[in-house]
């Protein structure tokens, strides 16, 4: 099962939220995982470490069976991600090229399946909802949703 | 102290359909409650509606979950409900998972975290669920009282209003220390009754509150849990005073022997054996009340509103119009696991919406058989509470019972209901000159000085058409086979002429 186009532009547009955040922070981390991590803190404070810990083990199994970059990649029993820092380039932006410059593909690809997940077992709206309160800043639309694509 | 200097208590509206009334018009502010019931019963989604009408950004709902249910999958199926509104999420309602420090600490490290977020969010209510889960775990039962009392204290000084979810059995009421903490206690009850599952909810108590005691049914739908009064919501409404204006069945000979008609507000029972007519009595009783500018609902269990109409153009009565214009409602009501309550649910909005004057129940045994198995053993004390409620609001009912002709006795119902009603009409076959012939009687009328006669009636295209002449020169008729007397003829009454086709 391949990470869905919809999902993987949802993925594109957080990284580059965190992408353009992440250049006036210290330290630098992949915006890969600053995303991971918002997506952690975010589904652990209602689902639990182990909800979250689960939903994310899901992820990394389907994503690793579509790209291999993800093979030595782990989610550790806090939900925590190893491995893929080591497998993806430190990504720094420029504020004024943001986007040029897209993340890793495993990272794009592991995100993409939780987010997914989430679409499949809490739905659009509330997935939105949750996306919504971790990144106040961003807005979206059923641009990023099936429904949004079919229209 | 003087009324106006007593604290008043603001009511919250629970979000749940008829639990409002049944808690004596909302659930107080800042109460402590527990919802308890068995696994299935509703718990979650009775506390998830009232979440989602209270909640606000300014003062948002937290909800604890435990262990147990996954916190994703309950979130997935409560969004199934309508209630459920996402947009809500997180800004007004915060889910915050509470299973890890459960798990790996005590009750005093849960408190620390449900105050932290307490103090951090300010919420107008609170939830736990399950509470029950962190009891389990080895706790003194000193340490268990102590964080109880903390976390109730607490949180009402924080204005929160709270529920705790705990699956407890029947048993574990008595003597447990967390019911007596707490100001409201929920319970709630599932049992399989034959093919049909009955659900009952009960408010054990709600301090500061006049909630309607016993059990009352309630209902899971897409929409979430709706809860029949057992007063049918009807509990804070006067009695109408009793009138003396008499209501015609459109059928003059029979208003004559009912003294001029059926007194407003009575319960009318018309009983009698199959094809005698009941029915189309009920038929005529309801069109002549709209012809008269009366709005009637007709309860029918047996056959569907359409079939129903169709029948009455054949009596020459169209109940087609008056649908239309919103004076008449046929109710059909058969799905086989109702309950009483649930019934007069739909019946007094009916009532309601239309303000109906005049009520058909066509027929009782039909009503018997809409109900879950488990509800018939309560059907007529369902039936009184039905019956005194509508006629409390001024509705006048008429009900058909269908009764095992027998040639010995002379029975009125199968139900034993006869107490219940007001007046009594019994339409029975009798056998004469080899035909079999149709009688009306009235047996019983509170109130009212009712004909003794025993007429003669027929089936026609203007409906029940009653004889013109009063039956005397027959014994035994109530037998329903009589025999000729010595008189040679009946007597004609002076001012009743056959309306239509006299026996040849």
């Amino acid at each position: 099962m391949t990470a869905s186009p919809v999902m993987r532009d949802l993925v594109q547009c957080l990284l580059t939220y965190e992408a353009v955040a992440g250049k006036t922070s210290e330290p630098v981390e992949s915006a890969t995982l600053r995303v991971y991590e918002k997506l952690r803190q975010s589904i652990m404070a209602f689902a639990g470490i182990a909800g979250f810990q689960s939903l994310a083990s899901r992820a990394l199994v389907l994503a690793r069976s579509e790209t291999p970059i993800l093979n030595e990649a782990q989610v550790t029993s806090d939900g925590y991600l190893l491995g893929l820092d080591e497998v993806e380039p430190h990504i720094d932006i420029d504020k004024d090229r943001a986007g040029e410059y897209p993340a890793g593909e495993g990272g794009v690809i592991l995100t993409a399946h939780l987010l997914g997940l989430l679409f499949i077992f809490l739905g659009e709206a509330l997935t939105l909802s949750l996306l919504r309160d971790a990144w106040p800043g961003a807005t979206f639309d059923d641009r990023n949703s099936e429904n949004g694509r079919k229209a | 102290m003087s009324t106006q200097e007593k604290v008043a208590i603001h009511k919250l509206p629970t979000g749940v359909p008829g639990l409002d009334e049944i808690a004596g018009g909302g659930l107080p502010e800042f109460s402590f409650n527990i919802i308890a019931g068995a696994p299935g019963s509703g718990k979650t989604t009775l506390a998830h509606q009232f979440v989602f009408a209270n909640a606000t950004p300014e003062r948002p709902a937290l909800y604890f979950t435990v262990l147990g249910e996954s916190a994703i999958k309950m979130l997935r199926y409560q969004q199934q409900y309508t209630f459920f509104n996402p947009a809500m999420l997180p800004g007004s309602i915060r889910f915050i998972n509470l299973s890890q420090t459960v798990l790996e600490k005590d009750l005093g490290a849960v408190l620390e975290e449900i105050t932290k977020a307490v103090e951090k969010a300010n919420p107008a209510v609170v939830v736990v669920d399950s509470f029950r889960t962190m009891v389990r775990k080895q706790e003194s039962d000193m340490g268990l009282q102590s964080f109880i009392q903390r976390l109730a204290l607490f949180l009402a000084s924080w204005q929160a209003t709270t529920f705790l979810i705990g699956e407890y059995a029947e048993e574990e009421l008595r003597d447990n220390p967390i019911f007596t903490v707490a100001d409201g206690l929920f319970w709630l009850r599932q049992t399989a009754e034959r093919n049909s599952i009955v659900r009952k909810l009960q408010i054990i108590k709600l301090r500061g509150q006049d909630s309607v005691p016993g059990l009352h049914t309630f209902r899971i739908t897409n929409a979430g849990v709706q809860a029949f009064s057992r007063t049918f919501g009807l509990s804070g409404h006067a009695r109408n005073p009793s009138s003396h204006r008499r209501l015609s069945f459109g059928i003059p000979e029979l208003d004559k022997m009912l003294d001029g008609g059926v007194r407003e507000g009575d319960s009318v029972l018309v009983a009698g054996s199959s094809g005698t007519g009941k029915s189309v009595l009920a038929s005529q009783f309801i069109a002549e009340g709209i012809r008269q500018g009366e709005p009637g609902i007709v309860a029918v269990f047996e056959e569907r509103p359409q079939a129903y109409a169709e029948r009455a153009v054949s009596l020459g009565l169209d109940l087609e119009t008056p649908q239309k214009d919103g004076k008449l409602t046929i109710l059909y009501l058969r799905p086989l696991d109702l309950s009483v309550d649930e019934t007069m649910h739909s019946i007094l909005d009916a009532v309601q919406k239309i303000g109906a004057k005049r009520l058909v129940i066509d027929s009782l045994a039909g009503f018997e058989m809409a109900l879950s198995p488990g509800f018939r053993a309560d059907f007529r004390e369902s039936l009184y509470r039905m019956i005194f409620a509508l006629t409390g609001i001024g509705v006048t009912i008429l009900s058909t019972v269908e009764v095992i002709e027998s040639f010995t006795e002379f029975p009125f119902s199968t139900y034993s209901i006869s107490f219940l009603t007001d007046d009594i009409l019994r339409l029975r076959y009798v056998s004469i000159d080899g035909q079999l012939r149709k009688i009306v009687t009235v047996i019983k009328m509170r109130g009212g000085n009712h004909a003794k006669d025993i007429r003669e009636y027929e089936i026609t295209s203007k409906g029940l058409v009653i004889l013109g002449k009063r039956m005397t020169n027959f014994q035994g008729l109530i037998t329903g086979i009589p025999v000729h007397s010595d008189q040679s003829d009946s007597k004609e009454e002076p001012s009743q002429k056959p309306l239509t086709g006299n026996k040849p």
